[in-house]
């Protein structure tokens, strides 16, 4: 444990403001390059093992709000972001997929990202790997894990292990190599300061220049910290919020970006369910649009994946130790948007889906669910309002027939893109190194740079990114 | 709008709910679980949190009344936005919680 208490003044350098993916990589960078670094994160502190993974105590201590967190909308959209030290890679299932080089490509020249080599985040991502000790599991994949694979390798659909940050010891024990084990304490013994229990309410303005940050504690004690430079990396809903609390305006919150998931639970002959784990194998056969995985499924995870259609499939949550949930997951062309309203704690979150993405839905909700057929799941239970069970192929064109994402619990974990990284200024918020347009002292680092969803799990892009624009900073090159 | 606490604005609704529900479930475990749902309802982001208690101010009011119950299912059946959202979040919220704490629960909230 290195956090330390808040004093009601403080000063630093650098001043990082959240310790996920981004904030902990960015402290450091920063604080490995000699600067002094102060980071100041909301949630507390809490070891792993403390709590059980996808528990709801977890989610009281871990998450923001408990995970009761939702983009309005129609369908609104759950969400969750982590709120404790490490952020979201204390509470995230680990699973690890290095930036997509094409896409890097892309976004290159979409969004005119100057000095942006694909390679340079790649070779960053093989250094993180290194760290996370990134790999697959070395006891082979657990029986929900095994079901996927063997219903994709039943239909000839890509699919395959993906490798966490999870270290093993000698009895095969893994150990998730998030940002309190691996980034957090690197930083700390560069000398940076790590304050938690600390929300920033807003930063302090003198021009173009943010001169310091308002902050207030747990018992409602306010502080003021000075710096000359200051990183936001709060994560895709928090970083736009607190700049726009702050009176930054621009391309700041428009441009939500997330993977809408719809669920299934599929039940088999035989006992399967792991109650603190995820499966660890994704199809991916028709990626980068949609994608196969499985979820937590502890019995009060069932019993929610079963909550859309209760009447009809509340009989099946007590066979919950034969019981999975899997999700289908889209790239989607809806967005939204994150704005903060005078007076109000927290920002108003929307998110807008569009007909494709409905469609997508539907189409990856019906191949999952043959999917799961395949794999020998007696009766798959789908998560939307008038759900039938589906028990032959016939039933999955039924179910399909009747979906609708507008009666469907859909949910994401990945948010990204409000403040989006480049040059083209009609669409980013942000320079080509996460400095905010308009301001000379006040970078972003962290998922909100990410000019779209990846289409894969992105906490490796979020760091790739937050690395390369911490060096560059250190280096001196992105002053202004 | 921060002072309220959600106990007393959707507790009864929660609990009248949960009986409907889950009618087998033990009146404590009741208690203890429409506890949990006011807990994380004063917990929401404050826009959500607005909306939850303004509908739960309605429907406690709804409540109050001879045949509001009715009343109050009927309107909950109703395609409007955001009102269909409220009953959906306290059985989420409930549901967890019965069966993470106590994961032999029968359907209909019996404790095996
Ligand atoms: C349940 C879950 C499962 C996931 N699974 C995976 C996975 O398997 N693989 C993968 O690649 N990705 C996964 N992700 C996504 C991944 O965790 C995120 O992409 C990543 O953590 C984003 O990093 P970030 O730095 O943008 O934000 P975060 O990691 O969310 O960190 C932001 C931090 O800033 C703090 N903060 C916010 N505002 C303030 C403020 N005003 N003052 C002080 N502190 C503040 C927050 O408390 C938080 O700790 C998952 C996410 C979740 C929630």
């Amino acid at each position: 444990m290195i956090a330390r208490p808040a004093d009601a003044a403080m000063d630093a350098e650098v001043l990082v403001i959240g310790s996920g993916a981004g904030g902990a990589t960015t402290a450091a960078v920063l604080a490995e390059a000699g600067i002094d670094v102060l980071v100041v994160e909301e949630g507390e502190w809490v070891e792993q093992g403390d709590t059980v993974p996808f528990s709801l105590d977890q989610m009281d201590r871990q998450y923001r709000a408990g995970g009761v967190t939702v983009a309005l909308g129609l369908p609104s959209v759950a969400y969750t972001e982590g709120r404790c030290a490490g952020g979201g890679t204390e509470v995230n299932s680990g699973l690890y997929w290095r930036p997509p080089g094409e896409l890097l490509a892309r976004w290159r020249e979409d969004f005119r990202i100057a000095d942006f080599d694909p390679a340079e985040l790649l070779s960053i991502a093989d250094e993180v790997e290194t760290v996370l000790h990134v790999g697959t599991d070395p006891a082979g994949p657990t029986a929900p894990s095994e079901a996927m694979r063997r219903g994709a390798d039943a239909l000839g659909w890509r699919n395959g292990e993906i490798p966490r940050w999870m270290r093993h010891d000698g009895s095969g024990a893994g150990q998730r190599q998030s940002m309190t084990r691996t980034y957090l304490p690197r930083a700390a013994a560069s000398g940076a300061r790590i304050v938690t229990g600390c929300r920033v309410d807003r930063l302090e303005l003198d021009g173009d220049r943010a001169v310091a940050a308002h902050t207030t504690l747990p018992d409602g004690r306010t502080g003021r910290i000075t710096f000359r430079d200051v990183f936001v990396c709060g994560g895709a809903i928090q970083s736009p919020a607190l700049l726009q609390r702050s009176g930054i305006r621009g391309n700041i919150g428009r441009s939500l970006a997330v993977h809408p998931t719809v669920k299934l639970a599929a039940r088999f002959a035989d006992p399967l369910n792991i109650p603190d784990d995820v499966p660890v194998h994704q199809v991916k056969e028709f990626a980068p649009h949609l994608s196969f995985g499985g979820s937590a499924s502890n019995p009060g995870l069932v019993a929610l994946s079963l909550l859309d259609e209760w009447n009809g499939f509340r009989d099946a949550v007590v066979d919950w130790p034969r019981i999975s949930v899997y999700y289908a997951a889209i790239t989607s062309q809806g967005r939204g948007r994150v704005f903060s309203v005078p007076r109000l704690r927290d920002p108003i979150v929307t998110y807008h889906l569009t007909a494709r993405d409905r469609a997508l839905l539907r189409s990856g909700l019906g191949r999952l669910a043959l999917l799961m057929l395949e794999a020998g799941a007696d009766t798959v239970f789908p998560s939307f309002r008038g759900a039938p069970a589906v028990r032959t192929r016939k039933h999955v064109a039924t179910m399909e027939r009747l979906f609708s994402a507008n009666r469907a619990s859909v949910m994401t974990v990945h948010l990204c893109s409000t403040v989006p990284i480049g040059e083209e200024a009609a669409r980013c918020g942000a320079d080509s190194f996460g400095r905010v347009h308009g301001a000379t002292n006040i970078h972003v680092n962290d998922a909100s740079l990410l000019p779209t969803a990846p289409g894969v799990n992105p906490q490796a892009t979020v760091m790739a990114f937050a690395i390369r624009n911490a060096r560059r900073f250190a280096a001196g090159e992105s002053h202004g | 709008m921060q002072q309220v606490r959600a106990l007393p604005v959707v507790g009864g609704f929660a609990d009248r709910l949960l009986a409907e529900d889950l009618p087998d479930l033990p009146h404590q475990r009741r208690a203890e679980v429409v506890g949990f749902v006011a807990r994380r309802v004063d917990g929401l982001p404050s826009f959500t949190r607005f909306g939850v208690l303004l509908i739960g101010v309605v429907f406690r009011a709804l409540l109050a009344v001879p045949g509001g119950w009715g009343l109050g299912r009927v309107v909950l059946r109703l395609p409007l936005p955001f009102v269909a959202e409220y009953p959906r979040l306290v059985r989420s919220l409930g549901y967890a919680y019965v069966w993470e704490h106590w994961p032999s629960t029968t359907p209909t909230g019996g404790a095996a």
